[in-house]
């Protein structure tokens, strides 16, 4: 997966069809600004000023069958946007995608027989009726026969431990458990392609564990094609291989989880716990940028140069302890957020460290 | 078309539970609807003791009148209860992107928005309208001709169709204005033009409203000409009256699917 301004790809490039796939999409929206104060509000009535947003800016996609790909981004990076696109929800401003062969905002039934779409932000259940009831809706309008309904809904129920939850309104249910049975209601008539939208936002860490194995088991077993925007680096570290990488309506990055840190980090995590907190001095003599607490120390070193610098490091007296660690993927998302704002502003794209 | 009636079906049992849930607010609901068309009756009632007609020479005496008003009754209780719902929902669905859940459902988007709440209290007003007119017709001056008896149904479904029709197209500017919470109020103004005889609008200012609600907006046809059918004689002008209900029906259904499928496309939905 690769924008118009071509950032680095470590994605696959099979030569199957794909089941995802999108060229040059952009959707830009007119949005007007309402100034401050009664007089401008007055004035606003007759003269609104409006200007163009561009929540989209040409991006290409390709997803093979059975991918399970996160997308990544700060607020606004225009990552729901593209979940919109791609449902059908909303029309693009310019560009083409496919998804399972059809052009999404076509909206024929068909395409909508065989995705889904589950947005953490929103319900999608009868709010005062138990989710048995919204299962039962379901049924009718995918036109799921009863067997196969009562035969995935026991078993997508049974993996996420929520029979006892089926008839109890779902405005009584915690935000937890009515994603749980969102995600029921998703996949009760199996599609082929899930479309998550932040599905962990505000759960708590059982929650969000018992939604990641959930995801992962479905997916494996039925080879679903998932894309899953998110800002938590814990669901993209538990479910997906593929990364990209999101702002500004840009793709910054779009490859495996792996080759993010080799492309986006020159150096490592080096820490050492040291007997007695060291001198200050003799750390900086190493050369290397540096952060003391206490007796530990951590060093951020060039990857090119752990091999011949670390042993001499550690003839240093007092080392009791070292870990190497890769810089932590939070760390260097952030810093892409962080470089993908500027490029937006200077036209280029995020650039490896 | 099975099909679509068995979701609609699932649909109004799924509501039926809910409205059970909250069984106080059913009664409640039908109390108030039953206590405002009671208030309605009793000032129609008023209004006979002073007048045996309303519009002298328009055959609208107390019992024809009231046959009248229980084909309004029956109308809008039907609209009331199977699509005002649905509609007045559409408004907060815009709003706060709730729309995009029924957009991704394989199912007709006018067919889900416009009737996915059922309102049962609403059908309380029916079934008194229903009653009224079975009282009403064994007294009217004339029995109804088979004819008339067969078309009222058909007329009824007219009228269904054409307040419909006005619903999705108010419905649909909630799309294009995101915001449009004076839906009810309005379909209440509009409404109000067809709850009485078509005679009252006459003179200078009179003549071009009843022209502007019978060709434009053809909200008079709604319970005017199915009223009249039952509860007067058949003329050579009623059949003139009786196609053009037909036909003002079938135009409006195709106007606010083009009104409704036209503010679709424009959806931009609402941040997350």
């Amino acid at each position: 997966m690769h924008n118009s301004s071509q950032p680095r790809t470590d994605a696959p490039s099979a030569a199957s069809e794909p089941v995802i796939e999108v060229r040059g999409l952009a959707k830009e929206y007119r949005v007007f600004d309402k100034p401050e104060g009664l007089m401008a509000s007055v004035t606003g009535l007759f003269n609104r000023k409006s200007r163009v947003v561009e929540a989209l800016r040409g991006v290409d996609l390709r997803v093979e069958k059975g991918e399970f790909v996160a997308m990544l981004g700060p607020n606004g990076a225009g990552k729901t946007t593209f979940l919109k696109l791609l449902s059908g929800i909303i029309t693009p401003t310019r560009g083409s995608a496919t998804v399972l062969g059809s052009v999404p905002w076509e909206r024929t039934d068909d395409f909508r027989r065989r995705f889904a779409l589950v947005m953490g932000q929103r319900n999608q259940l009868w709010w005062d009726l138990p989710a048995a009831e919204s299962f039962r809706l379901h049924k009718e309008i995918y036109r799921i026969d009863t067997p196969r309904f009562e035969r995935t809904r026991d078993e997508l129920v049974d993996l996420l431990d929520v029979r006892k939850l089926l008839l109890r309104p779902v405005r009584d249910l915690s935000l937890g458990e009515r994603m749980k049975l969102e995600l029921v209601a998703a996949l009760l008539h199996e599609p082929e392609v899930l479309f998550l939208d932040e599905p962990t936002i505000g759960l708590d860490v059982v929650a969000q564990h018992a939604l990641h194995r959930f995801l992962a088991h479905v997916q494996a077993e039925r080879q679903m094609t998932v894309i899953l925007t998110t800002h938590y680096m814990k669901d993209v570290a538990a479910l997906c291989k593929r990364l990209v990488v999101v702002t500004q309506g840009s793709i910054l990055y779009d490859g495996s989880l792996e080759q993010i840190v080799d492309r986006f980090t020159s150096h490592k995590i080096v820490t050492l716990d040291l007997d007695a907190p060291p001198d200050r001095a003799a750390i900086d003599r190493l050369g290397f940028p540096c952060e003391i607490r206490g007796p530990q120390v951590i060093l951020r070193i060039d990857r090119t140069r752990i091999a011949d610098v670390l042993p001499g490091i550690l003839r240093g007296q007092g080392v009791r302890d070292v870990s190497v660690e890769d810089v932590p993927l939070e760390e260097i998302v952030a810093e892409m957020f962080r470089s993908g704002s500027t490029a937006g502003t200077d036209g280029a794209t995020g650039a490896p460290r | 078309m099975t099909r679509y009636l068995s979701i609609f079906l699932t649909f109004a049992r799924a509501c039926l539970v809910r409205d059970m849930t909250f069984r106080a607010n059913f009664v409640l609901e039908c109390v108030t609807s039953l206590g405002w068309m009671a208030m309605n009756l009793a000032f129609y009632l008023l209004v006979f003791t002073f007048t045996p007609e309303i519009g002298r020479g328009t055959g609208w005496t107390k019992e024809p009148f009231f046959a009248f008003v229980a084909t309004g009754l029956i109308i809008n209780s039907i609209v009331q209860a199977l699509f005002m719902p649905s509609a007045e929902e559409l408004t907060e669905m815009v709003r706060t992107g709730g729309l995009d859940g029924i957009l991704v459902q394989p199912l007709d988007a006018q067919f889900l928005l416009s009737m996915h709440r059922v309102d049962f209290s609403a059908f309380a007003n029916g079934l008194v309208g229903v009653g009224l007119l079975a009282w009403a017709i064994p007294r009217l001056p004339q029995v109804p001709h088979p004819v008339a008896i067969l078309l009222y149904p058909l007329l009824i479904a007219c009228g269904v169709a054409i307040l419909y029709s006005l619903v999705i197209m108010l419905a649909a500017a909630t799309i294009h204005l995101g915001r449009n919470q004076s839906l009810y109020d309005f379909w209440f103004y509009l409404t109000n033009f067809s709850r009485y005889p078509a005679e009252i609008y006459s003179g200078p200012w009179g003549g071009p409203l009843r022209a502007l609600c019978t060709f434009v907006i053809p909200i008079l046809l709604v319970v005017n000409v199915p009223a009249r059918v039952i509860a007067q004689p058949l003329t050579g002008q009623g059949g003139m009256m009786v196609a053009g209900t037909v036909f003002a029906a079938g135009a409006a259904l195709g106007i606010s699917r083009w009104v409704f499928l036209a503010a679709l496309s424009k959806y931009r939905s609402a941040s997350s």
